[in-house]
């Protein structure tokens, strides 16, 4: 293949300023189970190539399943006509930033090959863990398996040749207690489908799923029992996984590069981290640091390369509690005359690469969970997310969490449902006064992070261990 | 795969491999070129063929599907052979499954050949005339100008054979001007149907209306909802509450409300392929023929949708919303989504209302409770004060915790004109409406 898209490759290199292929070939498992029985089991496989040029100064792509050499070819020629359409509106040339030439080649390290467990083992933990959840109430269970092995060849007309086989695992169970007029979801290990990672059947081993099916069937039955969260101001502690979520959305899209210059507000919407607030902005208080890291083993986004054949790596986004940097392409890095922090990714090769978050991480502090709760005198413990919505400057956000608990002097009580949180992320960052220590932290795989049309979804993660926010609007949903 | 012939060809491949199987073909073929803008220069612009293929093998109430997008004979006798596979190592289902048999079809997806034909240059200089006409006056234009053509095809052992082909144009806009906003939605099928004029002038009217923005205080208020905030709202309210495996589960409101009025009478949804204004779509992905399905009739609360593996499994009518196999834990959606036009323009909607918010736009829209079917989410791109019956001022973004069911009880005033708005599968069509009943529960700065 590699050979093939080098022969476009020289057959452009006279037409554009710049030019990389991808070819992208998906192996894919995905297995979902409800009350014991099999409801879905589907594999499925995908290839294509994807060209993008740079051509009298502005950008073209296209991109085709069909990879014989005159489809190529063809594919080649619509992104150069596309190029010269796109140049029709054109401020100033497209220019990009500096990027050394690489030739490498990464591969997720893995233990156990997810394609080499046989789909019966997998079947029959889904199986067993979705029956065992079927108590009192819980008249639904869902458990679902999922794993991903994707091959990449990216080359391009300065000369990086990178080929990466990334390997992805995850899954998740879920009950559902069902009442008159009411149901109430628990899952395990995390909403919306579970926990994912760049790891190997070990990672689903590990979770432990038939293990915390009965916890997880015993929380859901209590759910639907439980009264509704109090309304009010309270101190709150979010748990890593709802965490996640937060760093997510309030955090992980407003740094990115591309929507503070405003090429996704039509239709994601745009920041309020506008470039004046780069070094000068405090967006939380001294607690919070938060990092891109694409080279955490085992995160959901850690990959050797990003899509533009930046390598991975580590920055600071926010120091604590300082607004330092952002997530970048090389095209956005040049106009802050930055080098790329290696965060373009693409979902697939018919699409193009787009910032997007790789692993973006809180750092944890040095609290122990039982000092965080225990300086609260009256609060709640949020975790696992029910609902997330946000303003399109990533400000008023809204959250809604499968359980809370109360804190009452320090301690944990009883269970409410429907509890929703709310707030605007500066002034809520700001309201951190304690993250627990890296014994509580864990990197939570988001599979479905959606930005860009044609929409993208983006396999991201997020570093977290439960922490502790001030005076924090709480209530529940109706 | 690009005509029915070829269809039919593709499909006896897959029979002569799978001779003593009965199976289902999905097939879809699309040629898609998107144009995307910000700061008033293309900066995407992108185009992709594909071809998707997914053979769903049935065999003793066994069930194993395999998905490729290439189908030259290696890989496609290549993935048969796993899927034989996997249905041997599947366990069987806790119901019979059964085949549909053939079938007939009463409409087809709308086709233009000038939209399978546009080029990314036909985008490129529409879209430069826009960015023109909004500079002139000072503003910046964001957005996105889809073009498509696709094809789709869904055959069965038993006989069953549905092919069809359709376009799509898309196209989307924002424009700014400091805090200054405005945004259009424009679907069809047909690209001679799209006047870049029109779009350009209705955007700047509202934008230049929506400046010096003022605060409000959160609280219930009456609102006038635009086509594209309604269709919005009704999207989630179909993905949450009209999905028959919900219903059939116990967690729908359609649960403890089936047969009831508790809407008024003015109020009917449907699912409804037959639509006028709709873009059809003819048939399922197992092969049912669409058909239509009432939610809410005259304020009585009807049914939901339901895909085949429900309808099978609860010994109820498929309705024709079966969606793709890695799709089937879910259920069925709403695919052409339809609200009951109503006898009221939209002047005469404004007019009527002494004091009110008209809301053009939603954003992260999102399910709170689905019993109540309690939607969060935020204002923006033009939202604006009414008094004594005209828009005084623009305000700004607000955040919604409401209730459609409270929402809809509370409708007053619906449109007789209806758009084509955006819909989760298909499009959805509806009116501007207006309510007594919509709550804000907080602001943003902007």
């Amino acid at each position: 293949m590699k050979k093939t898209l080098k022969n476009i490759l020289d057959w452009l290199e006279t037409k554009v300023s710049y030019a990389d292929l991808r070819f992208v070939q998906t192996e894919e498992e995905n297995i979902d189970v409800e009350n014991g029985i099999l409801s879905s089991y589907n594999v499925s496989t995908n290839r294509g190539v994807g060209i993008r040029v740079l051509a009298n100064g502005a950008w073209g792509f296209a991109a085709s399943n069909n990879l014989d050499k005159i489809s190529l070819q063809e594919t080649a020629a619509k992104a150069l006509d596309i190029a010269r359409a796109s140049a029709l509106t054109k401020k100033e040339d497209i220019r990009l930033a500096y990027e050394d030439k690489h030739i490498d080649t990464y591969i997720t390290p893995i233990v156990k090959n997810p394609f080499q467990i046989s789909p019966s083992e997998k079947i029959d933990l889904l199986v067993r863990s979705t029956k065992t959840m079927l108590k009192d109430k819980v008249k639904k269970s869902e458990g679902s398996l999922n794993f991903y092995m994707t091959h990449k060849i990216f080359i391009s007309s300065e000369g990086s040749e990178i080929e990466q086989t990334i390997f992805e695992s995850g899954g998740g169970i879920a009950a559902y207690a069902i009442g008159e007029g009411d149901f109430q979801k628990r899952s395990y290990p995390s909403s919306f489908g579970g926990d994912y990672a760049t790891r190997g059947y070990e990672f689903i081993e590990e979770m432990n799923l038939l293990e915390n099916a009965e916890r997880v069937t015993e929380e859901a039955n209590q759910l639907l029992a439980a009264p509704p969260a109090p309304e009010g101001i309270r101190d709150i502690v979010l748990g890593g996984s709802q965490l996640a979520l937060q760093v997510h959305e309030s955090c992980g899209h407003p740094v990115e590069l591309d929507r503070v210059l405003g090429k996704e507000i039509s239709f994601a919407g745009g920041s309020f981290l506008t470039l004046d607030k780069l070094n000068h902005f405090t967006y939380g208080s001294p607690e919070v640091t938060i990092v891109a890291d694409a080279t955490v083993p085992g995160g959901l986004g850690t990959f050797g390369y990003d899509d533009e054949g930046v390598p991975a790596s580590k920055s600071f986004l926010v120091n604590k509690g300082k607004f330092v940097g952002y997530l970048t392409s090389r095209e956005d890095a040049f106009k802050l005359g930055l080098k790329s922090n290696g965060a373009a990714r693409a979902e697939n090769w018919n699409r193009i690469p787009l910032v997007r978050m790789t692993n973006i991480n809180l750092l944890p502090g040095n609290l122990e969970l039982d000092k965080l709760i225990g300086d609260i005198k009256e609060g709640l413990y949020l975790d696992d997310n029910k609902s997330w919505s946000i303003d399109d400057k990533r400000l008023n956000f809204q959250f809604g969490t499968e359980i809370a608990r109360e804190i009452k002097n320090g301690k944990l009580g009883k269970i409410y449902k429907n509890a929703v949180y709310q707030g605007i992320t500066p002034e809520f960052w700001k309201s951190c006064d304690g993250i627990s220590s890296e014994k509580y932290w864990h990197v939570w795989g988001v599979p479905n992070c959606g930005k860009g049309q044609p929409e993208q979804a983006m396999h991201v993660a997020h570093g977290t261990s439960p922490a502790r926010f001030r005076k924090v609007k709480v209530g529940a949903s109706k | 795969m690009k005509d029915m012939n070829s269809g039919k060809k593709l499909v006896n491949k897959v029979k002569n491999i799978l001779k003593n199987y009965d199976f289902e073909i999905i097939a879809s073929e699309s040629r898609s070129e998107l144009t995307r803008f910000a700061e008033s220069y293309i900066h995407q612009n992108v185009a992709e063929s594909d071809l998707n293929l997914t053979v769903k093998i049935i065999n003793e109430d066994r069930i194993g599907a395999v998905q490729m997008n290439s189908i030259d004979e290696n890989t496609l006798l290549k993935n048969i052979e796993k899927a034989i596979e996997v249905n041997k190592i599947t366990p069987k289902l806790d119901y019979h499954y059964h085949l549909v048999t053939p079938q007939s079809y009463k409409i087809k997806s709308k086709y233009s050949t000038d939209t399978a034909n546009f080029t990314p240059l036909n985008r490129a200089q529409l879209v430069s005339q826009l960015i023109k006409g909004v500079n002139k006056r000072g503003y910046e234009a964001a957005g996105a100008f889809k073009t498509e053509e696709s094809t789709l095809m869904v055959a069965n052992s038993e006989g069953v054979f549905a092919f069809d082909r359709g376009t799509k144009v898309d196209f989307n806009c924002v424009i700014t001007r400091d805090n200054s906003t405005a945004h259009t939605l424009f679907i069809d099928s047909d690209i001679n149907n799209f006047n870049i004029e029109k779009i350009t002038d209705e955007l700047l009217a509202t934008a230049l209306k929506n400046v010096e923005q003022i605060e409000i205080e959160p609280g219930v208020y009456t609102v006038i909802l635009s086509p594209e905030a309604v269709a919005e709202i009704l999207n989630h309210t179909g993905y949450t509450a009209f999905n028959g495996k919900t219903v059939m589960e116990g967690k729908s409101f359609i649960c403890n409300n089936q047969g009831k009025r508790i809407f008024p009478e003015t109020i009917t949804m449907s699912d409804d392929p037959f639509d006028e204004l709709t873009m059809p779509i003819p048939f399922d992905l197992v092969g049912y023929p669409r058909e239509k399905t009432y939610f809410i009739k005259d304020g009585i609360v009807k049914d939901g949708v339901y895909d085949h593996l429900t309808a099978l499994k609860y010994n109820r009518k498929c309705t024709g919303n079966t969606l793709s196999p890695e799709q089937a834990s879910f259920g069925a959606l709403p695919f052409n989504l339809v609200m009951r036009e109503g006898d009221s323009t939209i002047d005469e909607m404004i007019s009527g209302t002494n004091k009110g918010i008209y809301i053009s736009r939603l954003h992260y829209v999102n399910i709170l409770n689905p019993m109540s079917i309690q939607l969060t989410g935020m204002t923006r791109d033009g939202t604006f004060l009414i008094e004594d019956g005209k828009q005084v001022k623009a305000i700004k973004n607000m955040r919604f915790n409401t209730s459609v069911v409270d929402m809809l009880k509370a409708v007053d005033m619906i449109s007789k004109e209806r758009q084509i708005e955006e819909g989760f599968v298909g499009p959805t069509v509806v009116p501007y409406l207006r309510t007594n009943h919509f709550t804000f529960s907080s602001k943003t700065s902007f």
